[in-house]
């Protein structure tokens, strides 16, 4: 018995791998060459694909060919997302989870064909953009729903990654997707994506949305809308606390995407301290007060600020600017709010940027009239997105890490090109710096952290050497290039400089539907599951009905039940389901041989 | 939908005829309002808007109400190609305007020289005051816009790079296809290869990652320092606008953005998301370089059944018709039912009153009005149940109560097994008189007719109920083709929630082709149940909702006040 000898981390690159590639090879091979000729002719254009980009919170939506997503809407009604990372242990729960999933995947997809695109479903293939970690049961409802309530002829999956490359003219790179729930990474080669060097962080929009929460919780301020009346109460004892109930998905949406920005790595700015002795703006002097002076107006409870407040701190603030820098919260009752605190009086120093005033609709049963408004203060503009790029720890990367990581996993021989040719998609990164700031903190990431003294473990040996996760990586520093860096710095080498910021100006987030319509008009793409195929593996043939009877001892179950054996439906490719290679065989059995 | 109300069911969304238990939420998508359903007279079904299949039967501009021909529908990407425009601000239909006659000079207003007005054309919004001069955007004709801004759409940098990149794509994508079918026929040649090691060597040619080629030529080619410099053999893509040039312009999320970010006044000054997020090239994020939009084409349906594809409803050609050709909806077939509450009824009318007389209450109204008329734990309540029949015939309902479903609250386990509440209604069948134009009707048939054989009839059988049951759970009135069934709650002291429970509708109505001399004996119960032969029967599932319930303490909280 001869055992192959090729070293493990090839075998993952064994020819069962699934290649979008060569299926969709053999698939071209089949369809018509004459394609190219005749689409242009069709009138009503039916062979064009119509391509979903199904995120868990924004769906995008057209027609293969074509530039840019006809639609773009909020498949979420009301919840924060489609579907989240986590599902209910209890089985009649889940249940219960899952169709609501396929009540809204299926209110979502009818008004995609029938609202959006005006289109007949049983006369359009269909590509779903597929990312790589979507839960098999939500990717199985999508396509439920599509071929039994739509009955579309064929429905493929292609990887948001891999199509995010396509977009770009490329089919290598290491691709950062930083959606909504998750931010993953996945190196692609050839058109290969490397799943088994696939990393993910929850580090991602959800998180965002969550921390800026918090901090507006902390230090934004409200201001209610004036009382009818003649009395002016003036604007500064009127500003309370931002109310939780304000802050809704909507509008944090709002004011991540009208308001927030990246701004440069804090150590870069420290370092060069001669600039902010000119903070610019006038409110910089009076938002170095020390938290001392809030002690008089200190307030235990701050969930009911809201009701006194025009006593409390009209005694203590001056300006309303004032109010704003102020946490209100005791100082030292609460070390986490403390250590927020310096945080918050460091990001103030460095920040210039201004701080914003939206207009929010009031509170139900406030009074007043109008509208009210929500003060930002500058550096939650600025600082917000800093969650996303702080060290994280081994569960929750940060961006920057999560890519080291895949890196770190890339073969060797391939380190240098995934490195050169980095790719991020995504929604979180259309914010204004993201990827600037993202480039700097690989750098950063990669640097030998600060010698830390470690007590040696036993006194007669030596100390052990300081954990150094990246220092295989350290060579690729100059080799860093972010393909679609919108301000690409200094270039180190050639490559960075072939690459960076040479990726057409496709926004982050549409770039994975782009990459799709471009795979649909090329007739190549993910491995398609055509209707007769779902048909035939119909589990649903003679189901037993018990109808009408009104004393069925637990509808409920009975429910259930049939509902779970929908699941058992194995058809639709996924790469979890590949088989793994064979690659070495174990030591068991050779032994017994 | 505010208590008590009633919906219908529709069984598209499980496999099993029975409604899922009204707790459940996702129970409340199975349920449906009676005029938004089908009925499908084949399948003897109803249907739903989640079930029904939709076919486009035309389209037109929900504006300018112009029919668009489907083919044109696919080249101007389902927008009105017309005069049709969005204001990108506030979503308001624009209107075309001729910019201000020059002046002369001379102080005396010029007569305008066309009648349509002075070119250059600018799209004005007559609501924000937005106008396409803004964005550098005038016409020289005050019609065809849309094809005069065609040119700029045509020229988008998104698919100009587009079709760059398909053209990059294509003659890769085409020469492995093409390296793929010939390999095999290459291989036939050579005399000791069959597919299967053709294959194998295909495959073995292939170049793996991790491993050099192992060809001499490419070993003497890889001896250059940066071997890896473009490893899938593929010809670098070169970008049309990369993005570094693009953001040197102020868009693209570049170091120019976050300046402005930084410096940002004002919140409007920044386009909102859903103002720009299905633009997939990088364009400014302010808000003072939005383009006009298009209007979307709206689309005129006709629905099918999925099961057999009859055509349930179908609308008129005409864009500007409201008519349909074809409609089977739900509530021309199965009897219309309406909830209500006597006691809230008689609450609201009360406090109506009292507010007339006395001005001054001393306990705040709301409260007043939700302690009469919330259901209360503990307590039992009165409901009514109003059926109309649509049908033209008479019919027998018959009205069960589905077995009530365990209570889910945690707090109590040992009580979990008992049910909130019960309801009791009258079990035994009723008519309902025909449907009849409202003319036909009797003046005087309010309660208990005593004018008509089959009211006569059903009155008879009514008070023998009355005699067993108290007055409130029975056939209450009967008047034209509404018959008002009294029902009863009882709800338990531990309860919570809402009284929402399902009620399974059974109706017997006489099928299509009746003998004649049957038609008089309709209204017996006993009759139609021996003449099965002529008459059939339909069952459908409703919810019925009569609201929240108010737990004890909450209730006694409200005493109290009171």
């Amino acid at each position: 018995m001869s055992i192959p000898t090729t070293p493990r981390s090839k075998t993952s690159f064994n020819p069962v791998t699934p290649t979008t590639k060569r299926t969709a090879a053999t698939h071209i091979v089949q369809s018509s060459p004459h394609y190219t000729t005749t689409r242009r002719h069709s009138l009503y254009g039916v062979e064009d694909r119509v391509v979903i980009d199904p995120g868990s919170r924004v769906w995008k939506v057209g027609f293969s060919g074509e530039g840019r997503p006809r639609e773009v809407f909020y498949a979420t009604e009301g919840a924060s997302s489609l579907w989240t990372l986590r599902r209910a242990a209890d089985a009649a729960e889940r249940a219960e989870e899952d169709r609501m999933l396929e009540v809204k995947m299926e209110k979502c997809l009818r008004s995609v064909f029938h609202d959006s695109l005006l289109t007949d479903p049983k006369a359009r293939k269909v590509i779903i953009v597929e990312h790589p970690l979507l839960p098999i049961y939500t990717k199985d409802t999508l396509a439920r729903v599509l071929f039994e309530n739509l009955q579309v002829p064929s429905v493929s999956f292609a990887s948001s990654h891999l199509l995010s490359l396509l977009a770009v003219g490329r089919i290598t790179g290491l691709v950062l997707d930083c959606g909504y729930l998750e931010s993953v990474a996945l190196p692609i080669f050839a058109s290969r994506p490397l799943f088994p060097q696939i990393q993910t962080t929850p580090l991602a929009g959800s998180r965002l949305h969550s921390h800026l929460r918090s901090l507006l919780l902390l230090f934004g301020t409200y201001l209610p809308p004036t009382s009818p009346g003649p009395v002016n109460i003036p604007t500064a004892s009127r500003s309370m606390r931002v109310p939780p109930e304000i802050l809704t998905d909507s509008i944090l949406d709002e004011l991540l995407t009208r308001c927030c920005f990246v701004g440069e790595p804090l150590l870069s700015v420290s370092s060069n301290d001669t600039r902010d002795v000119t903070p610019g703006l006038d409110e910089g002097s009076e938002t170095d007060l020390p938290p001392s002076s809030d002690a008089t107006q200190s307030e235990s409870d701050f969930s009911h600020v809201g009701r006194d407040s025009n006593v409390s701190s009209a005694q203590a603030s001056t300006s309303d600017f004032s109010v704003i820098s102020d946490p209100r919260t005791p100082v030292g009752a609460d070390p986490r709010a403390g250590g927020l605190q310096g945080l918050a009086n460091l990001y103030t120093r460095h920040s210039t940027a201004t701080d914003l005033r939206l207009r929010v609709a009031p509170l139900p049963g406030g009074g007043g009239l109008g509208y009210a408004t929500l003060i930002i203060p500058g550096w939650v503009r600025e600082r917000a997105a800093e969650i996303l790029f702080e060290p994280g720890d081994v569960d929750e990367k940060s961006v920057a890490e999560v890519i080291l990581d895949a890196l770190l996993k890339v073969p060797l021989d391939l380190r240098k090109t995934m490195a050169s040719s980095i790719l991020v998609v995504g929604g979180t990164p259309m914010l204004p710096g993201f990827i600037i700031r993202l480039h700097s903190e690989l750098l950063r990431a990669i640097q030998p952290s600060p010698f830390v003294p470690r007590h040696p473990v036993r006194p007669d040996k030596p100390p052990p050497p300081q954990y150094d996760r990246y220092a295989s990586l350290r060579p690729l520093t100059p080799y860093f290039a972010i393909v679609n860096n919108p301000s690409p710095g200094e270039p180190h080498s050639d490559r960075a400089k072939n690459n960076a910021g040479k990726a057409p100006a496709f926004t982050p987030a549409t770039m994975a539907w782009v990459g799709a319509s471009l795979a649909g008009v090329l007739k190549t793409g993910g491995v398609e599951v055509s209707r007769e195929k779902w048909d035939e593996v119909e589990p649903m043939g003679g189901e037993d009905s018990a109808m009408g009877d009104m004393s069925t001892s637990t509808p409920s179950q009975s429910f259930h039940a049939d509902r779970d054996s929908l699941h058992q439906r194995n058809i639709l490719p996924d790469w979890t389901r590949i088989p793994l290679p064979t690659g070495v065989p174990s030591a068991v059995t050779r032994v017994g041989a | 939908m505010p208590a008590p109300s009633i919906l219908y069911h529709c069984p598209c969304l499980s496999t099993s005829p029975v409604p899922p238990p009204p707790h459940l939420p996702s129970s409340s998508y199975s349920f449906h309002p009676l005029h938004t359903l089908f009925f499908c007279e084949e399948c003897d079904a109803v249907r739903c808007n989640r079930c029904v299949s939709v076919e486009v039967s035309g389209y037109y501009c929900p504006n300018c109400l112009f029919e668009v021909p489907s083919a044109s529908v696919r080249a101007e990407k389902n927008r009105c190609a017309r005069n049709c425009f969005m204001c990108p601000n506030c979503r308001n239909t624009l209107s075309v305007v001729p910019s201000d006659p020059p002046d002369p000079g001379d102080g005396r207003l010029m007569v305008p020289i066309s009648a349509v007005g002075e070119p250059p054309f600018l799209l004005y919004c007559n609501y924000c005051r937005w106008d396409s001069s803004e964005v550098g955007m005038t016409f020289e004709k005050p019609t065809g816009l849309a094809a005069q801004l065609q040119k700029f759409e045509d020229s988008a940098l998104d698919s100009l790079e587009f079709d760059r990149l398909k053209e990059h794509f294509e003659p890769i994508i085409r020469a492995s296809s093409l390296s793929s079918s010939t390999l095999p026929t290459q291989a036939a040649h050579s005399p000791h290869t069959n597919p299967i090691t053709a294959a194998a060597t295909a495959a073995l040619a292939r170049d793996i990652p991790g491993v050099a080629k192992y060809t001499p030529l490419t070993r003497s080619q890889r001896g250059h320092k940066d071997k890896s410099a473009n490893k899938d053999e593929m010809p670098q893509y070169k970008s049309r606008v990369d993005i570094t040039t693009a953001s040197k312009h102020g868009t693209g999320g570049g170091e120019l953005d976050v300046e402005m970010m930084k410096r940002l006044e004002d919140v409007s000054e920044i386009a909102r998301l859903e103002q720009r997020w299905s633009l997939s090239w990088t364009t400014s994020i302010e808000t003072r370089d939005l383009k006009p939009l298009r209007i979307p084409l709206h689309s005129k349906r006709s629905k099918r059944c999925p099961a057999c594809t009859h055509i349930l409803i179908k609308p008129e050609q005409k864009a500007q018709s409201v008519r349909f050709k074809i409609k089977l909806a739900a509530a021309s077939y199965l009897p219309a039912i309406v909830v209500a509450l006597p006691h809230r009824q008689q609450a609201l009318a009360v406090e109506s009153a009292k507010r007339s007389m006395v001005k001054s209450t001393t306990a705040p109204p709301d409260e007043d009005r939700e302690g009469k008329c919330e259901l209360q734990a503990g307590k039992t309540y009165p409901f009514n149940l109003a059926l109309s029949n649509p049908l033209y015939d008479p019919i027998q309902v018959r009205l069960s109560v589905q077995r009530m479903h365990v209570s889910h609250s945690e707090g109590a386990p040992d009580k979990a097994r008992r049910p909130p509440f019960a309801i009791s209604l009258p079990t035994s069948p009723f008519t309902i008189s025909a449907f009849a134009e409202a003319w036909e009707y009797e003046e005087d048939d309010e309660m208990f007719g005593l004018d008509d054989d089959e009211v006569l009839e059903a009155r008879l059988r009514g008070e023998k109920e009355i005699k067993t049951k108290p007055k409130s759970v029975g056939v209450l009135e009967k008047k034209g083709n509404t018959t008002v069934i009294g029902g009863e709650v009882v709800i338990g002291k531990e309860a919570r929630g809402n009284v929402k429970f399902n009620m399974l509708v059974s109706f017997t109505y006489r099928s299509d082709d009746p003998s004649p001399s049957e038609s008089n004996d309709m209204g017996s119960p006993s009759k139609a149940g021996s003449k099965v032969t002529e008459t059939k029967t339909f069952a459908f599932y409703t919810v019925v909702d009569l609201g929240a319930i108010i737990p004890k303490e909450e209730a006694k909280y409200i005493d109290d006040i009171l």
